[in-house]
């Protein structure tokens, strides 16, 4: 696994040290930072897409080096990041949908392939873990935009509905509708893995 | 931004709210290299701007030329303006209190531009 980089000096000092010195160092600590966490939650967003993720992500750090000043520190720097990336990906959502999802296929394919194969020694529940890890990729790849965008600022960026409204623009009550409008559409797609079938195989 | 709402828990759900939330503590966990995608995004930031070291004694050059241009062209007014300003000043009594504040007032306001002239430089 890859090094993750030190928490020395405070994002906020970083932050500091770009908007006066115009210091370009002190950004590229904080792209390495976050880079992992917004690639991340991009990913999610673009139902496993990694090309795009990152294309997307690599906008929404060059938005957020020109936009620095206006970050006002009323929430964390991380959720002002996630706020760029889904407005980044929003935007690209609004293109034509065969673009968006065009290479999300193959690249599912890679990681079913990754995710399927356990190491030696690994059990049955390693694979059925990965096995309902993919049901859980693919379901969310057929929720909508909004649904998928609140469910993944909600549980895997792990935010508030207060700081996932922030994230996504929208009214808490509306973040809330999508997430359970969402995870009903989740539940019947992956109702074959729901304890009530007593085993965790579908 | 910090106070956090529990979602309301929904029985036929919980099983889906304990997946979703295990699957986010596994991919937190897992840390995506960098991979030179920083280089990648320090590449793409709009070059800094530089200012060439020639400007500003350009800037000063000209405002001297203006203003001596304008005393050519007319004499009159900036006597008159002059003579105004001798008067005004003239008229009000200064203590030593009064010129050192001013002194002061006129140094913060000199080293507050050149901080920010610095700055922008």
């Amino acid at each position: 696994m890859p090094a993750t980089p030190s928490h020395d000096v405070p994002d906020a000092q970083l932050i500091a040290r770009c908007i006066v010195a115009d210091d370009r160092h002190a950004f590229a600590e904080l792209v390495k930072r976050h880079q992992s966490s917004v690639r991340a939650c991009l990913r999610k967003l673009t139902a496993g897409n990694h090309a795009l993720a990152d294309d997307l992500a690599q906008d929404t750090f060059v938005l957020a080096w020109r936009n620095l000043k206006s970050f006002r520190q009323e929430a964390r720097f991380s959720t002002w990041l996630y706020r760029i990336a889904t407005n980044c990906w929003l935007a690209q959502a609004r293109k034509p949908r065969e673009e968006l999802l065009g290479e999300r296929d193959a690249d599912v394919g890679e990681d079913d392939a990754d995710a399927v194969a356990p190491g030696f020694g690994e059990g049955a529940d390693h694979a059925a873990t990965a096995t309902m890890k993919i049901d859980l990729e693919r379901a969310m790849a057929r929720l909508s935009d909004a649904e998928r965008a609140a469910i993944v600022q909600c549980y895997h960026n792990d935010l508030s509905h207060e700081e996932a409204a922030y994230v996504l623009g929208w009214p808490v009550g509306t973040v809330k509708t999508h997430i359970l409008r969402g995870k009903q559409k989740l539940k019947a797609a992956l109702s074959a893995w729901a304890p009530a079938t007593s085993t965790r195989t579908p | 931004m910090n106070a956090r709402s529990t979602p309301i828990p929904e029985p036929q759900a919980d099983w889906l709210d304990a997946f979703l939330s295990a699957e986010g503590v596994d991919d937190r966990a897992g840390y995506i290299g960098d991979d030179g995608f920083t280089a990648r995004v320090m590449q793409e930031l709009p070059a800094p701007v530089s200012v060439p070291a020639w400007r500003r004694p350009v800037v000063v050059a000209l405002w001297l030329v203006a203003a001596v241009v304008i005393a050519t062209m007319l004499p009159g007014t900036v006597l008159d303006v002059t003579r105004e300003f001798v008067r005004l000043f003239a008229a009000i009594p200064f203590s030593l209190s009064t010129l050192g504040f001013g002194i002061v007032a006129v140094s913060i306001a000199m080293w507050t531009a050149t901080a920010v002239a610095l700055r922008r430089d």
